[in-house]
């Protein structure tokens, strides 16, 4: 079967073979005549669209030519100088936010993060020669509660640099720092200030804040540079709870007056001496009281270096009574290192525990928590680092050793971020 | 005995280690290389400033010319080679410190404004150019001999005099 078979089998794969041989040899016959058809076709159309386009360059080149197109506009020479403007000295507005937070620990209180203050600080010009200056804070107080304290409203006018007249509520001229530093914490190389300069409104001591006139200004003296300032307000007012700066009701007819003289000479550049003096007439709970506050500062701020020194005494008499003193000195030095800014401040104060206007005057729930009052002697060394990490902020870390009278030693480390924006 | 000399010797290096360093952090500035020319308003009376008017005028220390004119500083951005030796010659600051000189001034209720500042020298001789109480500098390649736009003031000295203290 396999064998008849086989024969059989051959011939169709033969015959197939040859089939598919014709059948490609005719394909291919049949391909090579259609390719040569189309190829011809491709050369006729190429021929004639060459054709086409001699007509048409001659066509073009038989036409008048166009005129050339218009140049492009140059562009707008850029302006390289700042037109002067009307208001040429100063913009209309400054504002400046001052802020600080950071941690405290002391050994008599429980260690904790500080919300530190939030300081909104406007100035503008309003003339050529008038401005004014208003200053509201954020702060605090020791039962958590931040409430808003308005600093600072100032209008100033000023004719030339020898009379320079302000109304309003300002920062009193007591001394050097209440006016260097006031409540930017940015600005000062601590992380608080000394204790003499402590606010009123948080169990200090000396007047802070005044409403009423004052008037500085130069005092042509050649290379002597000296300066004079004059204070007229409302005083003070003392007593438990009370706001001590008389915003809008003076407790008597009797004004502060505050004067003061300083020099900055010439030739010593960063040097500035001087001295106030001040009265009022307190009314207070029990009989009335004469208040005298007299500063006198030397301080040196230049080539990196920062010495501070001021020292106060305040004399309260009652009109048929004794006669207390307060006495109060800091001195402050520090240098910079590029960014870094060691310091060392040594403190004193001491107030009569008896004397009849500061047994009302702390502690408050602003005082500061470290210090248990501002009444008897208060004294101590403070050390610490200032590094500023950008042109605007500050990392301080402070630690201070705070002995008070009948009281143990306070240890305290206080970590602090400043800045402004 | 021998501790006290070891601490009398110690206290001599560190004495002498702090006296070097010292003297080296209050060395004065040298100034060498081109002049940097101060330059005024034309209408301005003033011919001779000192160094120490010069840092007033700028520093906001003193506001008004003798002719009543309130006095407007200018000065190149930060990063002009003349800003910066004239900022350390005639003020003792940087940038850094100037910034934080004017917000505490103005802190402190002094009123005072920063310079001007522009992007090119042809600007801070038009500001000055333009401005009856304008005060500025300028690199003397930038003040051409003739240009009477504005008025060169001597500091001191002419800023050609080899003593002249504001240079590059």
């Amino acid at each position: 079967m396999k064998t008849a078979s086989a024969p059989v089998l051959k011939v169709p794969r033969i015959v197939s073979l040859a089939l598919i041989m014709t059948f490609a040899l005719s394909a291919h016959a049949q391909q090579a005549t259609t390719d040569s058809t189309t190829q011809a076709d491709a050369d006729q159309q190429l021929q004639q669209r060459i054709k086409d386009l001699e007509i048409k360059v001659k066509e073009l080149e038989d036409k008048p030519a166009p005129p050339a197109p218009a140049p492009p506009p140059a562009p707008e020479p850029q302006p390289t100088i700042d037109a002067p403007v009307v208001n040429e000295v100063a913009p209309r507005l400054h504002f400046n936010v001052f802020g600080d937070v950071g941690a405290q620990g002391y050994n008599h209180i429980p260690d904790t993060f500080l919300f530190g203050s939030l300081d909104l600080f406007m100035t503008a010009r309003i003339s050529d020669k008038v401005s004014t200056l208003a200053e509201v804070l954020f702060v605090a107080d020791n039962t958590n509660a931040v409430s808003p304290d308005v600093e600072r409203l100032l209008l100033t006018y000023r004719p030339n640099d020898y009379f320079v007249a302000s109304v309003g509520r300002y920062h009193t001229w007591v001394g050097y720092y209440n006016t260097a530093f006031n409540y930017g914490e940015f600005l000062e190389t601590t992380t608080d200030r000394p204790f003499m300069y402590a606010f009123d409104d948080q169990g200090g001591v000396l007047p802070m804040q005044e409403v009423g006139v004052n008037f500085t200004g130069k005092i042509p003296s050649g290379k002597l540079g000296l300066n004079y300032v004059v204070e007229l307000g409302n005083g003070r007012a003392w007593g438990l709870n009370v706001e001590p700066t008389q915003n809008n009701q003076d407790a008597n007819n009797s004004k502060s007056i505050n004067g003061g003289l300083f020099i900055r000479p010439e030739k010593i550049s960063g040097l500035q001496m001087g001295f106030s003096v001040r009265h009022d007439n307190l009314t207070i709970p029990g009989p009335a009281v004469a208040e005298t506050i007299a500063t006198v500062h030397a301080v040196y701020i230049n080539n990196g270096y920062e010495i501070l020194n001021e020292a106060m005494l305040v004399r309260h008499v009652e009109d048929f009574g004794p006669v207390f003193t307060t006495t109060g000195f800091y001195t402050q030095f520090s240098r910079a290192f590029h960014a870094y800014r060691p310091y060392f401040r040594y403190q004193y104060f001491n107030a009569p525990s008896n004397d009849p206007v500061y047994i009302y005057s702390s502690p408050n729930d602003y005082a500061p928590s470290y210090v248990n009052g501002f009444v008897g002697r208060v004294n101590g060394p403070s050390v610490g680092i200032r590094y500023d990490f950008t042109a605007h902020s500050a990392l301080k870390f402070q630690y201070d050793r705070i002995s008070e009278r009948d009281l143990p030693t306070t240890n305290g480390l206080t970590a602090q971020i400043a800045f402004t924006f | 005995m021998k501790n006290n000399n070891s601490v009398t010797r110690a206290f001599a290096i560190l004495a002498v280690a702090m006296g070097i360093w010292w003297m080296a952090s209050v060395s004065p500035v040298e100034a060498a290389g081109d002049p940097i020319v101060v330059i005024v308003n034309n209408a301005n009376p003033v011919d001779n400033l000192t160094l120490a008017e010069l840092k007033k005028l700028f520093l906001g220390d003193r506001s008004r010319w003798d002719t009543g004119k309130a006095v407007a500083p200018v000065m190149l951005a930060p990063g002009a080679p003349e800003r910066t030796a004239f900022l350390k010659i005639v003020c003792g600051m940087n940038d850094a410190d100037l910034g934080k000189y004017f917000l505490q001034a103005a802190f402190t209720g002094k009123s005072a404004t920063p310079p001007k500042e522009v992007g090119s020298a042809a600007a801070v001789k038009a500001f000055v150019a333009g401005s009856p109480g304008g005060i500025g500098f300028l690199k003397a390649s930038d003040l051409p001999v003739g240009d009477t736009t504005v008025k060169a003031v001597k500091v001191d000295t002419a800023a050609s005099d080899p003593t002249y203290k504001i240079k590059m």
